[in-house]
């Protein structure tokens, strides 16, 4: 079993990460201003999360999303924990990530506030306490 | 088992083409084509034969002025904010006229590759706005040792690499001892991006990946290497003793050197072969100028079928490499990580075809492609230079078969 217990778990807790997200400033500002959106693929469980200034959906895809992001849930969980480092994971193959590069880099250090409040989110919700 | 998404992504008609280039990266070649034939070509021969470690640092200055110690830096720290694609296509122009010249500015892009992947806001906001100022800025990737090539670029090489620089963490900072050989703008850069190995790891398993100011204490610089072309850009050894580095200068973490050097190469392989494209096409662009207008047995070589069929086999090869580089770059500039086959394919074909393009140059020119005065013996030597950095035939090989079978999903 992973670190999240089931779907619904993984879905509150990555609802109240980008809800978070949004919630900031500089992060909401430039998603509107660059008209950014970003789809997460997620696996086991399987759900997708698709963020952009209007709001996150769970397993909808509004529109095409700028950036798309494939990764495990568990990976997930140790790249928002800090445990995983994004070069790392990237070249390792454990996030794949399409779209524009240039969009990319712009995008990622955008995600700083969701670094800082996943551990206690995820912590709250009960994430690995089955693993 | 052969994965066949592999052979058959992306298709011919989905990779850009040079008519369907964006306006932005038309004009960027343009203004790149135009200074390299006014500004640059009237200094090549003096470039190649000046003493080995001669530098130009008022043509870097007009290339800095033009923005191309800058390309890829995103646009909010002052840089130009190109993708591969324009970096290609920036440097084939460059390498038309010389090689080395496009090396300067394309090793500089490779020192930036590490910060820019990082994805970390400190590390960007402290060294990319260095590049964007008023003086030109140049930067160096230190990978290559004396003992260790190959070891250091291939991930299942690492636990065989011998005497790899070493790094220990000190508290809140490293030490690294040790020291690079052949590092292309080693001499004149500011910055280094250093890869050295933590101790208590084998071989070079502990790689890790550092920003290294050149002026830190314990920091030398060998001798230029005395090469046979590329003589406008500097190779150089470094040494480091006892060279204190603060921990948060550290990219990708202890450990993750091996895997941003992979992408970094997946990426500069794309520029690499752009520059064998432009050696190439400027030796395809002499031979046409001298069988256009030599005469012999009354009438113009180009009019001879074996002259003709000979240019039209270089001209197909160089469009070839052309499409290939523009698809690894297209690629590169929209999938994280870059992907492996095709920036590794589209090098190894631009390296052969740009020493096969030049050969026969020369052939063409007859005792003219063999003096100096003409400069179509340089374009050989600098066609032959570009078969060995960023991956000689037999790492792009290696690269190439591991991608043909990899077993990966299509997303």
């Amino acid at each position: 079993m992973g670190v999240f217990t089931s779907k619904q778990q993984a879905t509150s807790v990555f609802t109240t990460l980008f809800g978070i997200l949004l919630d900031d400033e500089r992060f909401a500002s430039t998603v509107r201003k660059e008209n950014l959106s970003v789809q997460f693929f997620h696996s086991d469980p399987d759900l997708t999360v698709y963020v952009s200034a209007d709001g996150v959906w769970i397993d909808e895809t509004p529109s095409a999303p700028v950036i798309s992001i494939k990764m495990s849930c568990d990976n997930a969980d140790a790249l928002w924990s800090g445990r995983l480092l994004m070069p790392i994971a990237l070249a390792t193959r454990k996030i794949r990530i399409k779209g524009s590069v240039a969009k990319v880099i712009e995008f990622v250090p955008l995600l700083q506030p969701a670094f800082d409040r996943y551990p206690s989110i995820a912590a709250q919700a009960g994430v690995g306490a089955g693993a | 088992m052969m994965h066949m998404a592999q052979l058959a992504a992306p298709s011919a008609t989905d990779a850009p083409t040079l008519t369907t280039l964006p306006a932005e990266t038309l004009a960027l070649r343009d203004t790149v084509r135009a200074w390299a034939n006014e500004r640059l070509a009237p200094h090549v021969r003096r470039l190649d034969e000046d003493d080995a470690a001669a530098f130009d640092w008022d043509l870097v200055r007009e290339g800095h002025n033009l923005g191309l110690t800058r390309l890829v830096v995103p646009k909010q720290f002052g840089g130009l904010g190109q993708g591969e694609f324009g970096v290609a296509v920036a440097l084939e122009e460059l390498a038309a006229i010389d090689a080395g010249f496009a090396l300067i500015f394309g090793a500089t892009m490779l020192g930036q590759a590490p910060v820019l992947l990082s994805g970390d806001p400190r590390l960007q906001a402290r060294f990319l706005p260095l590049f964007c100022g008023d003086e030109p800025v140049l930067a160096c990737n230190a990978i290559t040792e004396d003992q260790a090539g190959c070891d250091l670029l291939i991930p299942e090489n690492a636990q065989f690499a011998q005497g790899v620089m070493r790094a220990r963490r000190e508290g809140d900072h490293y030490v690294l001892d040790g020291s690079k050989k052949f590092i292309t703008n080693g001499k004149v850069a500011t910055y280094a991006t250093v890869f050295a190995n933590m101790e208590g790891h084998p071989g070079a398993t502990g790689l890790t990946c550092f920003v290294v100011m050149l002026d830190r204490p314990g920091v030398t610089l060998g001798d230029v290497a005395d090469k046979m072309s590329y003589r406008s850009c500097l190779g150089t050894e470094m040494h480091f003793d006892h060279v204190i580095v603060p921990e948060e200068n550290v990219v990708g973490g202890e450990g993750g050197g091996v895997y941003i050097n992979v992408q970094q190469m997946n990426m500069a392989r794309a520029a690499v072969a752009a520059i064998s494209t432009g050696v190439a096409r400027g030796a395809l662009e002499q031979a046409i100028e001298w069988a256009g207008k030599r005469v012999q047995g009354g009438m113009p070589l180009r009019k001879h079928q074996f002259t003709a069929r000979k240019l039209a086999e270089m001209s197909a090869k160089v469009d070839a490499a052309r499409m290939l580089y523009l698809r690894a770059a297209h690629l590169a500039d929209n999938e994280i990580p870059a992907p492996a086959y095709e920036p590794a394919v589209a090098k190894l074909f631009a390296d052969r075809i740009a020493i096969e393009v030049a050969t026969e140059a020369m052939g063409l020119m007859g005792a003219r492609g063999y003096l100096r005065d003409h400069g179509m013996e340089k374009r050989l030597r600098d066609a032959l230079g570009a078969r060995i950095y960023e991956g000689t035939p037999e790492v792009l090989a290696l690269a190439v078969t591991e991608a043909i079978y990899d077993d990966d999903d299509d997303f």
